[in-house]
């Protein structure tokens, strides 16, 4: 395997408040993402992924550990380790909204030691590739939400980063406009740029994510592809029927490792939660004249649920 | 690109941003209209004041340093600064890109020393004539260089304090406004500096304003142009100074951030 594009080894970082107790934000972080990823950073608020994404980011220290980007260390080597970065966060945040859409590239390709050519020309293709070429000389400020993330993103791509490190990009838009975002990264992604997306939507994290960590209260709880995950519990399955009476479902409601049956609709949704009962409840169904019979493995979200909310769950 | 193109290029754009946060607050009509009659009702206020306590000289001294005072105000007004990129969120961005913020902040509120200085300016060819104060011509076109460098010298100390006061948001306008106050008392605007106890004029030497309005009144008096070339000198050290210690309060400043977490971004 060759260098990774983010290398994080037993990461942590303490707050130390005046007057409060230390606040542990990240607490023995290891992580390695390869290039061309896009790898989702799940967890809850708080959990410790923005502390994660500045120290990458080179905006704040880690108490102890090491983290670098293609080889170059966060802390020493910062000089080697910007230009390589572009950094995109959600929210109205992060723009001068008295420039343009345009004036507030060229600044950035300014800071990125673009020259005025390569800035004009760069600036260009951003604002016709995340849609904003009919709006680019109008202020910032006059934008929508959804324009401005995309302006977000334009700028996170003015220095032609080669990772890139999205926090809540999607936070506020409206469901078209988060989807034809997550079609945005997905195309950075196919031109090889590695992706960091700190995330608590589990539907953008399953819809556009090639592994996913969890993080909670500073620790990582799992890696997987989302897909893995959710194999990870599929004991965790969910069987919807239709045309059985009320006397099978009681049955069934018996049998081990059935944790749950719900009637709704003249369909009823039962849950297992042990290794072989699926099969077990098939056979019954089958047995009973089952009209409809759907099995389904847990969403990222109930795995996400299941890992965080509890912690007894072994990987 | 060299480094000095692109310091230059970097600092023409930094320059552009803060001027698009001027031409939001004013435009042309409410520049003229509001601001600068504001600017002269002011200096004409501490003329009149003059009128009433004293002679013509005591009217063209108050009426002169009030003057230039203004060039004084509106480069502090820099100190606003970093309050506006923290609003904006972009401070963390600024850190976390090839280039140093530092420099941005050197140009960021560049206009306010230009709007200082024509401001100063206005005011003094409007309200001297008007309380018929003679203006020597050409000596007084030394005038125009000199009050632009006391601008230049505000703007340099105003941005020193916006890196000291960054960690202080809400004492920001506390500072504007003492800040003010100060200049006004400290630096020889309304009494001369003898008025002042020695340890008191050594320490207005090294502010802003001082020393350089020592040299527009050499200029206006018909002093000989040594003592106005010294004074003037000893302002462009004052505004060096004060620009090299904001450099390095910046650098602080991005350093703290780094280990302390207080460079926020996000919603």
């Amino acid at each position: 395997m060759g260098t990774p594009a983010v290398e994080i080894e037993e990461l942590s970082r303490v707050f130390e408040p005046r007057k409060k107790p230390p606040v542990v934000a990240l607490d023995d972080v290891s992580l390695a993402i390869p290039p061309g990823e896009i790898h989702g950073l799940l967890g809850p608020n708080g959990a410790g992924k923005t502390t994660l994404v500045k120290i990458l980011s080179t905006v704040l220290l880690p108490t102890s550990g090491r983290a670098r980007v293609l080889g170059h260390d966060v802390v020493d080597e910062t000089k080697a380790v910007r230009p390589l970065l572009g950094i995109v966060f959600g929210g109205e945040r992060g723009l001068y909204w008295r420039l343009t859409g345009r004036q507030n590239l060229a600044y950035w390709g300014a800071l990125y030691k673009l020259s005025a050519r390569e800035t004009k020309a760069r600036t260009q293709q951003l604002i016709e590739r995340v849609g904003l070429a009919e709006r680019a000389d109008e202020r910032v400020e006059t934008y929508s939400r959804g324009m401005k993330q995309r302006l977000h993103l334009a700028r996170g791509l003015v220095g032609d980063a080669t990772v890139l490190f999205l926090d809540e990009p999607t936070t506020g838009m409206d469901p078209l406009a988060a989807r034809e975002f997550r079609t945005l990264i997905a195309e950075l992604r196919d031109e090889g740029r590695t992706i960091l997306l700190a995330t608590h939507d589990m539907v953008e994290a399953e819809t556009v994510c090639d592994r996913v960590t969890l993080i909670d209260r500073g620790k990582v709880v799992a890696t997987e592809s989302p897909r893995t995950l959710g194999q990870v519990i599929s004991r965790f399955q969910r069987i919807d029927v239709e045309g059985v009476d009320a006397a099978v479902l009681g049955e069934i409601r018996a049998l081990t490792g059935v944790s749950g049956v719900t009637e709704a609709d003249g369909g009823a949704r039962i849950e297992v939660d042990e290794e072989g009962a699926t099969r077990v409840v098939l056979g019954r169904l089958v047995d009973a004249g089952a009209t409809s019979v759907k099995t389904s493995l847990p969403s990222l979200e109930e795995v996400y649920v299941q890992l965080i909310d509890d912690r007894g769950l072994e990987l | 690109m060299t480094a000095l193109a692109t310091t230059v290029n970097v600092m023409h754009h930094a320059f552009r941003a803060g001027l698009a946060d001027y031409r939001a607050i004013f435009t042309w009509k409410s520049w003229l209209a509001g601001w600068m009659v504001r600017v002269i009702a002011q200096v004409a206020f501490f003329a009149l004041l003059g009128e009433r306590i004293g002679d013509d000289q005591k009217t063209f001294y108050l009426l002169v340093g009030n003057s230039i005072l203004v060039a004084a105000l509106t480069g502090v007004f820099s100190l606003n600064m970093t309050t506006a990129e923290r609003w904006a969120g972009t401070l963390p961005l600024l850190v976390a890109s090839p280039s140093s913020p530092i420099i941005v902040f050197s140009a960021r509120g560049s206009y306010l020393a230009v709007d200082g200085a024509l401001s100063a300016l206005a005011a003094l060819f409007i309200a001297g004539p008007m309380f018929g104060m003679d203006l020597p011509w050409p000596r007084v076109v030394a005038v125009v260089p000199l009050t632009a460098l006391v601008a230049l010298a505000s703007y340099c100390f105003g941005t020193f304090l916006a890196g000291i006061v960054f960690r202080f948001r809400s004492i920001n306008s506390l500072v504007v406004l003492t800040t003010h106050v100060s200049l006004m008392a400290a630096c020889g605007v309304n009494v001369p500096l003898s008025y002042y106890p020695d340890a008191l004029e050594w320490f207005s030497r090294v502010l802003p304003v001082t020393n350089g309005l020592l040299a527009i009144r050499g200029v206006l008096d018909g002093a000989d142009p040594a003592t106005i070339l010294g004074d003037a000198a000893l302002e462009a050290v004052v505004a060096v100074g004060w620009m090299t210690l904001a450099l390095a309060s910046f650098n602080q400043l991005a350093s703290r951030g780094r280990r302390d977490g207080s460079l926020d971004y996000g919603a």
